[in-house]
């Protein structure tokens, strides 16, 4: 089959009934999730796993987490403006306009603004990765254990390299990740590693229960904390009006969606940036670029469109390193890995050769996702923004009873809650220690397939541990992780500078305004 | 006021990390054997032993960050704050340990009404809610997943 053939059966196979309910029903629990602040896209996706167990097709599995994905990237602009609150870290820039616009009282303008560039951008993303995939893929098709053991190390160090607030924290995380994954019986050699005789250690820590404790606990945790800290007091939300996006309006922030969309999609091809960063280097140059820069921080149509095209565009365009080279591009692409795995798929040029219709379906879910974005908006935004005003104390206790269920169905052994309940104190630890626990997690993500290769490599090449050097390719991608990684730094550190002064501006109008409306 | 600890969290981390790694690298030998026969594989030690040897370097790193160049990032931790947050994590801890004994729904419904209490809730209706949230989480996961979770004392009941 050809790549066009593949792309027609791919369509056919995500419009049955079944992959549409799957793809409508993420997107609202992603909109849902994003909208709430304080819980993120990678809650949604972990508390969505356990559902997609049940379903035997892999691709519908991950096209409908794909869909938490997309919706929880709108979803995250929905209390960013009518609580001025971003319900995801990637719609901080959102807040910068939108919520000053909720405050003029043209709350549906803003979330229509917001919908129209979500879509837009992430419809952009998606075609940049129906395009790219497979010659990325036949590239990297070439790579032996050897290549592909570097690419691990790559794709550990680029997220360990701009996770937190410093690189030794997140290179110690990334390798406690792969050192957790080492505990249990090494499949090579039979040798049990670190069981201290403990019985459920033998079949070693799945990777479920950690994303479970380490992301989702822990976020519900520290929010109901929070929570109990404040008094259980609820900020106001601003009401939705009826006056929404007209089609001059729309034709007005084209440019600026434009223009965000394709840096992000840039952006969120390289693994380890992210939409957090994307969005604040849109907002910046849709700015710059603007015929009307004085009114970005007031309530600016283009400032939402920047923010919000570029974190959409990067769902697609993240999707890129992970599909073609099983590198993930932030957070949340590093646990869509680890569902892949667990659903028995392994990204990476092999998925194009030996699973290229389901490779391929997954890549059209996307796509289709992200188009059917904006016709679900419009009908539930007004719906799903009530969530925002729904107590902490609602929320958490089916949050958290879930993700213990979840845990539990992996293997369904109880066990996994155990494994649960002392990573959730591991978690706490590393919060004490400022450690970030994603490069961790990718670690253990990661450690099989990297010890695999390494095996692999190893066992081929004489046990000469210089191989990683030697073979030019290999060398070279170890040459780019040191280079990606000082530059990545560099970048994070100007992007945070950026960000801090014109979060300062911001608030500043922002006080400004409110201090108008209290006169 | 509330007391405030200034936690450094460089000399934190690379001082627990530190110990951590090299106890870890003291006991892997009885911890990791090496095989009998020699497969061709490299030694089950290597991937552990480099990370180990990875996580002794971040940490002196991490230490000399903090104790030469004085270069900290600094975690204040409000006690009053962070009590709130250790309890409910122990409330959690108690819940997966009365699971496997009393079972999901009985730890369920006595640890997230103890945690709504907690939060100052006092309305029936939300205790209500929470016994409900409990069984249907509990008979969807049986039903629609097809996933048995711990029924406890209530084995043969439900």
């Amino acid at each position: 089959m050809g790549y066009f053939d593949y792309i027609t059966s791919a369509f056919a196979a995500v419009f049955t009934l079944g992959n549409l309910a799957f793809i409508f029903g993420g997107m609202l629990m992603g909109m849902v999730i994003g909208c709430i602040p304080g819980l993120s896209v990678t809650l949604g996706i972990i508390l969505f796993l356990p559902l997609t167990y049940g379903i035997k097709d892999p691709s519908t599995a991950i096209i409908s987490l794909l869909a938490v994905y997309v919706g929880g990237m709108y979803g995250g602009s929905i209390s960013a403006i009518t609580l001025n609150t971003p319900g995801t870290n990637s719609a901080i820039a959102t807040t910068f306009d939108g919520y000053p616009l909720a405050k003029k009282g043209r709350v549906l303008q803003a979330l229509d603004t917001s919908l129209f560039a979500s879509s837009f951008g992430g419809i952009v993303g998606a075609l940049l990765l129906l395009v790219l995939a497979a010659p990325i893929a036949a590239f990297v098709s070439k790579f032996t254990s050897v290549e592909y053991f570097s690419m691990a190390v790559l794709g550990i160090s680029l997220l360990a390299g701009v996770s937190g607030n410093s690189l030794p924290k997140g290179i110690l995380s990334g390798l406690f990740g792969i050192l957790i994954a080492c505990i249990g019986v090494d499949a090579v050699t039979g040798v049990s590693r670190f069981t201290f005789g403990v019985s459920i250690l033998q079949f070693g820590i799945d990777m479920l229960p950690a994303m479970i404790a380490l992301v989702a606990l822990k976020q519900v945790v520290g929010k109901l904390a929070e929570f109990k800290v404040n008094g259980g007091k609820m900020e106001d939300a601003n009401k939705i009006d009826k006056k929404g996006l007209s089609l001059s309006e729309a034709k007005s922030i084209l440019p600026a969606t434009a223009l965000s969309t394709i840096i992000a999609s840039f952006i969120g091809a390289m693994p380890g940036v992210g939409g957090g960063v994307a969005q604040f280097l849109c907002y910046n140059q849709a700015k710059q670029l603007s015929k009307h820069p004085e009114k970005f921080g007031k309530g600016s149509l283009e400032g939402i469109a920047a923010a919000e095209s570029s974190n959409n565009a990067v769902v697609g365009s993240a999707m890129i390193p992970l599909m073609t080279m099983g590198i993930p591009g932030d957070g949340v692409t590093a646990l869509l890995l680890g569902a892949f795995i667990l659903h028995g798929m392994q990204p990476g040029p092999n998925m194009f050769t030996k699973q290229a219709l389901q490779a391929y379906t997954i890549i059209v879910g996307c796509f289709v996702a992200n188009l059917f974005l904006w016709p679900l908006g419009k009908v539930m935004t007004r719906a799903v923004a009530k969530v925002v005003q729904v107590k902490y104390t609602y929320l958490a206790p089916a949050i958290m009873l879930f993700c213990f269920a979840g845990a539990f169905a992996g293997t369904g052994n109880f066990k996994e809650m155990v494994f649960c309940a002392v990573l959730l104190v591991f978690s706490y630890l590393l919060k004490i220690m400022e450690i970030d626990a994603i490069p961790l997690l990718l670690g253990l993500i990661l450690a099989k397939i990297m010890e695999t290769n390494f095996v692999t490599a190893m066992m081929s090449y004489d046990r000469d541990y210089f191989i990683f050097f030697k073979r030019p390719i290999s060398l070279i991608i170890l040459v780019i992780t040191v280079l990606l990684v000082w530059s990545m730094i560099r970048i994070n550190k100007k992007v945070d500078a950026l960000n801090e002064v014109q979060a300062e501006e911001i608030n500043k109008m922002h006080n400004d305004l409110e201090a108008q409306e209290a006169c | 006021m509330k007391k405030t600890i200034k936690i450094k969290t460089n000399l934190l981390a690379g001082t627990v990390m530190g110990l951590f790694s090299v106890i870890m690298l003291l006991i892997m030998p009885t911890q990791v054997r090496l095989p009998m026969w020699d497969s061709g594989a490299p030694s089950p030690r290597i991937i552990p032993g480099i990370c180990l040897v990875g996580i002794l370097i971040c940490s002196i790193i991490l230490l000399v960050q903090s104790l030469v160049f004085h270069k900290e990032h600094i975690y204040e931790f409000v006690w009053e704050n962070e009590r709130k947050e250790l309890l409910l994590i122990g409330a959690l801890v108690v819940f997966v340990a009365l699971t496997k004994t009393l079972g999901f729904i009985p730890a369920g419904i006595l640890i997230f009404c103890a945690i709504q209490w907690y939060e100052g809730e006092r309305k029936p209706l939300i205790y209500i809610y929470t016994l409900a949230m409990v069984v249907i989480v509990y008979f969807l996961f049986q039903n629609v997943f097809h996933v048995d979770l711990p029924a406890g004392i209530l084995k043969g009941i439900i």
